[in-house]
């Protein structure tokens, strides 16, 4: 019996070697290493050619016409399959190695390996970097300017997306969402599906446009809601980790006993909730109070369980 | 990168080929020992893998076949065909070499002008620049970094999560690491005398007492193991979808997709920590194990909601 591996190289050969598309029959024919029967035939070549593709090995198809009519052709475009030669220095070379060790990306230690670079480096300092499946197709989707599609809070969401930024260990994606019309931002590992990539060029980023500036450095003055301003009181306890977080302006009243109110600006009731209970028990919303009363529904929620 | 042991996939050994004939190609000839521990595999594995490579090439497979053989313990190619250049690089790959290189240029003491910035802007150049970190760096860690490369000593004054004064320790840092958005530091604490891991943006001040002790390998922790040392209790939760970030950012040990939602098995720092998380997650977590805490979040919520409903209550 053939190995699979001997197959699946000699495919990968012809589709890069062929001067016209391919079809089925034909590779079977030339390759003569296939099962005997169609159906066999049409599963080991599907087989293959998933593999190839989760390799990042990028096959065209197309409908062919005249004595092939009907039958679907491939074949893989050089430009499309080869490397893009980065033209690195040695010592640049070098500084990308050190990056991927203290990062520790196994798939950059493959692309590091594509691009020519040496074994493993070894770095004293290291960073664990959230790792999260939707990452590199929106990376792929921004630098290719596709729309990206994928489920967040139940809904489908249509971005054009401009970057993708990592802030205080979690990921974001910041682009233009086309349902809202609007610059929005997401989190990433909220996203609650695949992200499909769709084709090419079909928008351009705005000149000029600043990631960072466009993106709130505070999670709770980023995304969907209405600016609104809360007055918290904090415990003593805590006053020094509230107080660290917001800045002495914040503050608006101080106790004797070292309790504090605080002014807190927000957009997003999330993110504003998540600040809020990170001080545990120790904290309390005085107003507006739309918003105390939405805390006082989402404790009931929790309470009511018991 | 590190040899594997048992049986290899196909696509593994595939996608390294991929890498190994064009860069063979370019060169040559190659010892085998040297091609072997490059590409991570062991002798055997590279001699299986080039002699089965040798069979393939074009059809009718007389001619057109890839020129590779081993003689002597030397790997040698002839004339350079098909293969001649690396897959172009994947998704993955991508993403990741683009995201290390702004990582690391974050980190303590990185040039802003050195070898990576001018590496980074190829990246960018091919990938698109658009990966954009931001690290904050707390004041000591380039200190501390430094330190920890040179085994020297330092004396610091350290917030303790429940102290209300700064501490005075003297520590050997010995490795420093990103960890969710936050710098830590590995040191042997010369206090307690033993090893111990302190939060950079907890450290007030530090100056060097100029000591320097012998150097210590210090294996930084990845992903989730880095609390296992430390011989904390775990929690069982159940999260509906809107609570899944919590894998991300949390040490967890197993999680697992079912029917009520996924189940996750979390590290506990401390009662009070389950407690703030719980009341973040509302009712989209529920704890359903250890019994003492499966109503941990409501007795909290519930407590909260005594202090709201008491208009106007005091600081306690």
């Amino acid at each position: 019996m053939v190995d699979a591996l001997e197959r699946i190289t000699n495919l990968l050969a012809l589709l890069l070697e062929t001067r016209a598309p391919v079809t089925i029959d034909q590779i079977v024919h030339s390759l003569g290493q296939y099962p005997a029967g169609e159906a066999a035939q049409r599963g080991a070549f599907e087989r293959d050619k998933a593999m190839l593709r989760e390799l990042g090995v990028p096959i065209e198809s197309e409908v062919l016409g005249g004595s092939d009519a009907g039958r679907t052709g491939y074949w893989i475009d050089r430009r499309r399959y080869e490397l893009t030669d980065l033209d690195l220095a040695p010592d640049e070379r070098q500084a990308l190695q050190l990056a991927v060790a203290a990062a520790r990306l196994s798939e950059g230690e493959f692309g590091l390996l594509k691009l020519g670079a040496d074994g493993v480096a070894a770095s004293s300092v290291v960073a664990n970097i959230p790792d999260d499946p939707a990452l590199p197709a929106l990376r792929e989707a921004a630098a290719d300017h596709a729309v990206a599609t994928f489920a967040y809070r139940g809904q489908t969401r249509r971005l054009q997306p401009y970057a993708v930024l990592l802030r205080d260990g979690s990921w974001y994606v910041i682009g233009h969402d086309e349902g809202h019309a609007e610059v929005r931002t997401y989190r990433v590992d909220r996203i609650e599906s695949a992200v499909e990539v769709g084709p090419a060029n079909l928008f351009e980023r705005p000149a000029g446009f600043d990631v960072r500036a466009a993106f709130p450095t505070d999670p709770k003055v980023l995304g969907d809601g209405a600016a609104f301003s809360a007055r918290v009181r904090v415990d003593a306890v805590r006053a020094r980790a509230a107080e660290s977080s917001l800045g002495t302006a914040a503050v608006v009243r101080r106790d004797a006993g070292g309790g504090l109110e605080v002014e807190v600006p927000c957009t997003n009731l999330d993110a504003f909730r998540s600040w809020l209970f990170g001080l545990g028990v120790h904290a309390e919303v005085l107003d507006p109070p739309e918003v105390r009363d939405s805390v006082v529904e989402w404790l009931r929620e929790m309470a009511g369980g018991r | 990168m590190t040899v594997r042991r048992g049986p290899r996939p196909t696509i593994e050994r595939l996608r390294r080929m991929l890498v190994m004939l064009p860069w063979l190609m370019e060169r040559g000839e190659v010892p085998l020992a040297e091609m072997a521990a490059r590409f991570g595999l062991s002798e055997p594995e590279l001699v299986k893998d080039i002699e089965l490579v040798s069979m393939c090439g074009l059809p009718p497979f007389i001619d057109e076949l890839i020129d590779v053989w081993i003689d002597e313990g030397v790997v040698s190619t002839g004339i350079p065909r098909v293969f001649t250049k690396p897959l172009r690089l994947t998704a993955p790959e991508g993403f990741a070499l683009l995201a290390a290189a702004r990582v690391a240029m974050q980190m303590p003491g990185a040039d802003q002008d050195g070898a990576l910035a001018r590496a980074l802007v190829k990246l960018a150049d091919a990938l698109g620049d658009v990966v954009v970190v931001e690290q904050q760096q707390p004041p000591a860690a380039g200190e501390i970094a430094a330190a920890a490369t040179e085994s020297a000593r330092v004396l610091m004054s350290y917030w303790s999560a429940d102290a209300d004064t700064p501490t005075e320790r003297e520590i050997t840092p010995r490795r420093v690491f990103l960890d969710r958005g936050r710098w830590y530091v590995i040191a042997d604490d010369h206090r307690s005398g033993e090893e111990r891991t302190f939060r950079i943006d907890r450290i007030d001040t530090c100056t060097r007492t100029g000591t320097i002790d012998p150097p210590r390998e210090v294996s930084a922790p990845s992903g989730s193991d880095w609390f296992a040392g430390a011989d904390l209790p775990t929690a069982t939760l159940m999260l509906a979808p809107q609570a899944r970030w919590v894998v991300e950012r949390y040490p967890t040990n197993t999680t697992q997709l079912t029917d009520d939602g996924l189940r996750v098995e979390l590290t506990v720092a401390s009662p009070q920590w389950l407690e703030e998380l719980l009341l973040r997650l509302g009712a989209a977590a529920r704890v359903v194990a250890p019994g003492e805490w499966t109503t941990l979040g409501a007795q909290a919520a519930a407590r909260l909601l005594a202090r709201y409903e008491a208009a106007g209550s005091e600081a306690n």
